[in-house]
């Protein structure tokens, strides 16, 4: 600041006193005609589909209603540098999201991006697509009290890595504060779902639109539910020495992972212990509608999956801390300090050792 | 082969700053930010500030951390903050404890440890090569960081709190599940970029500091007229101008570069703000002067006598620096050459434009010059007594 006051100085005096002009972004915020968190809309062209195809038809659909410059900061092509620009943070302070910011998009567009994500993201009650408008809601919560405009449904972003085809590669794109979606597709195939991150605040149940909204308590519970199932030489055995205040494969933490798996291993459990974990793995993998090749191998793998923990089996304790490390799947939940208010809000990730952005 | 090595080492630093952006940016986005590590390397030991944030040392230790000045918070930081060289560990002294605030964008205030401490090899060759052993909170917190910095280093020219180098992250590896320490290895440096470093800094003070500018120019603004009728004359010819040009401007060096020697020789002691307030009067009395004239054929004694005031200024950029005599003597010549070369090249801008004091217009030009500077010198006096912003300031300050 002090370099540009011998800049603005010389100009003023040599010039004969022209101003310096500043930067300033003229951008204007259209919020007339922009709700920016509406309903899905039901897509009648795309009813009669189903699968891959459905997929495709509700990608295409969402894509027609875009203006060319729009569509092409949507479709992007497929790279695994940008497939690995996601965050948990408000876009503000991250500042790298790619795609289509839901801010500059009409209240109709925005309606057919959810109707193309809640196709992908399935219809379990406070799973899936419920989940994620959930926690649009609770972001909108945030903005509208203490949080400010850096908050709220506006700054979430949806891209195409790749053209939604029967074909080929292709991730959809989601993502904002406290949540990434990341599903790629080959061949017509989902092969990863990871990584995918869910965090809220405020993570008590609020209202929103007249209904009571607490989408990540499922997975708390279920995680906790896991952790207490365990007897206490097990808890003893499953207790990490360190503390954690976040998580460890986080935002642009890929392959991040410990060589050697800490904590009790699933195959010292008893089945119902095992299936607690099944139970908590769910909580994550059911947030995809094809859910199911997921599932299948993840219990396949329990017996040489490990479960530990940190601070208190409760989860709601700052720097709380759980963790499932199996040879493919990798979740971890994190309790924190609030940020915009006050009491806790955890972080979570889903990520897979070998599928984590389509494997690529 | 040099080249390559060059461009390689070129690379890998680049490659450093954009890891440690983007944990700045992690650390002001996170809840919690991480440690801040910034070492000064001196003659013969190596001096460091910490900053950690409470909250995330109180979860290191397991409980609230009230009073900070303790015997166990000296052997803590004594344990987690060490030095190797040949397999030698330094000595590590804990120099200060103390509790601050500070800001994130993302949490607003947040309360700070900031911990002071120094390391010493048992053989000061071993300055530049140091296996930098620090784990404070990531021994417990394993998701906690700690970005190193050299934010000061003589004999490389790295003087300047603001352009600290980045040296490395500390962190826990989460495959090995090890902390590994830094490896920092300093290029050995010399008196010549240790003299180099300062000639820049004494260009940069002269180059953003607009206070120092403003008393010269003022001064100057009058070089090229007489006095009639207690009043300021037209132009008087170039010899003229130039001879008053080069008096004034030479006294005001020599004023300047008195006090800065004393000055950062420490032989005067002298309160900062006082020393503030001064400069902002001398450009008040100098524009009052450029008006209507107030002590005609004194300008060269009111550059000399302020010169010495200005020169107080320059000083407290130097009065901290941990140097043996002769390094502190190359710093002060190096630093007042900077001074002077920058001062000669924005003479060297404004001679022209003196010339101008030919034109009819130019007592309106002067007199509006002059305003200016009075309304804004008046507000500096203002915000330096009160040592808080004024509107005028604050305006001022956005405009830039």
């Amino acid at each position: 600041m002090r370099n540009s006051a011998f800049l603005f100085f010389c100009a003023a005096l040599l010039l004969g006193g022209s101003a310096c002009s500043s930067d300033d972004d003229n951008t204007t915020t259209d919020t007339a005609d922009t709700e920016t968190n509406p309903d899905p809309i039901e897509v009648s062209g795309c009813s009669s589909s189903t699968g891959i195809e459905k997929i495709i038809c509700l990608s295409d659909a969402f894509k027609t209603q875009l203006t060319s410059s729009q569509l092409a900061i949507a479709q992007r092509t497929y790279t695994t540098s940008e497939a690995a620009k996601w965050s948990n943070f408000p876009e503000a302070l991250y500042g790298q999201r790619v795609g289509l910011d839901f801010g500059s998009m009409t209240s109709t567009q925005i309606q057919y991006a959810k109707a193309l994500l809640k196709e992908v993201a399935g219809t379990s009650a406070n799973e899936g697509w419920d989940e994620l408008q959930q926690l649009l809601n609770a972001d909108e919560y945030l903005a509208e009290n203490g949080g400010g405009s850096d908050y709220g449904a506006a700054n979430y972003y949806i891209a195409f890595l790749g053209t939604p085809a029967a074909t080929g590669t292709f991730e959809i794109q989601y993502g904002g504060h406290h949540v990434a979606f990341a599903n790629t597709y080959i061949d017509g195939v989902l092969v990863g779902a990871t990584p995918s991150f869910r965090g809220i605040e405020p993570f008590s149940a609020f209202e929103w639109n007249g209904e009571t909204n607490q989408p990540l308590v499922q997975e708390k519970d279920a995680l906790s539910a896991m952790l207490t199932g365990l007897s206490s030489d097990q808890l003893t055995s499953a207790k990490l020495g360190s503390t954690f205040a976040d998580l460890i494969a986080g935002p642009q933490k890929d392959a991040n992972f410990p060589t050697t798996p800490s904590g009790v291993k699933g195959g010292d459990l008893s089945s119902d212990q095992k299936n607690l974990i099944m139970t908590a793995i769910k909580t994550y993998v059911q947030d995809v509608e094809d859910a199911e090749t997921f599932i299948t191998k993840y219990t396949t793998e329990l017996d040489d999956t490990y479960i530990a923990y940190s601070g208190t089996t409760g989860l709601t304790t700052t720097n709380d801390y759980v963790r499932i490390d199996g040879p493919s799947v990798w979740i971890e939940y994190s309790c924190q300090r609030g940020v915009v208010l006050s009491g806790t809000h955890p972080h979570s990730v889903w990520r897979d050792k070998l599928t984590d952005y389509g494997g690529n | 082969m040099g080249q390559i090595k060059l461009t390689t080492v070129v690379i890998s630093k680049g490659i450093l700053m954009a890891t440690m952006f983007v944990l700045c940016l992690n650390a002001v986005a996170h809840p919690m930010p991480n440690s801040v590590v910034s070492l000064s390397v001196l003659e013969e030991s190596i001096s460091g500030e910490v900053k950690i944030p409470l909250l995330e040392l109180e979860s290191a230790i397991g409980r609230k951390a009230s009073e900070l000045n303790t015997d166990f918070f000296r052997e803590y930081f004594t344990t987690h903050i060490q030095a190797v060289s040949d397999n030698q560990t330094w000595r590590t002294e804990i120099e200060s404890l103390s509790p601050v605030t500070d800001t994130s964008p993302f949490v607003g205030e947040y309360q700070e440890v900031v911990v002071h401490f120094r390391l010493t090899p048992p053989d000061a060759r071993q300055l530049r090569h140091i296996t930098f052993k620090y784990d404070a909170v990531i021994h417990q917190v394993v998701t906690h960081r700690a970005l190193v910095f050299v934010q000061y280093d003589w004999s490389n020219g790295l003087q300047d709190e603001s352009e600290s180098e980045p040296l490395g992250v500390i962190g826990l590896d989460v495959p090995s599940g090890k902390i590994f320490p830094l490896d920092v290895h300093l290029e050995e440096g010399s008196w010549i970029n240790g003299v180099k470093g300062m000639f820049l800094l004494g260009m940069k003070h002269i180059r953003e500091g607009l206070d120092h500018i403003l008393f010269l120019l003022t001064l100057l603004l009058i070089a090229p007229l007489t006095i009639e009728k207690s009043k300021w004359s037209g132009y008087q010819g170039f010899r003229y101008t130039l001879t008053r040009f080069l008096k004034i401007s030479l006294a005001f060096t020599l004023g300047h570069s008195i006090t800065l020697l004393a000055g950062s020789l420490n032989w005067i002691d002298f309160r900062v703000q006082y020393v503030e307030v001064l400069i902002a009067v001398s450009i008040l009395v100098s524009a009052v002067n450029c008006v209507k004239p107030i002590f005609f054929k004194k300008e060269i004694f009111i550059a000399g006598g302020f010169g010495l005031i200005h020169g107080l200024a320059f000083s407290i950029s130097l009065s901290h620096l941990e140097l043996g005599l002769g390094s502190k003597l190359l710093s002060i010549v190096g630093f007042n050459l900077g001074i002077e070369a920058m001062q000669f090249i924005i003479m060297a801008c404004f001679l022209p434009v003196l010339l101008i004091s030919k034109w009819k217009a130019y007592p309106a030009v002067r007199t509006a010059f002059a305003v200016f500077t009075i309304i804004l010198s008046m507000a500096w006096i203002a915000e330096r007594i009160a040592t808080k912003e004024n509107f005028i300031t604050t305006y001022f300050n956005s405009m830039l």
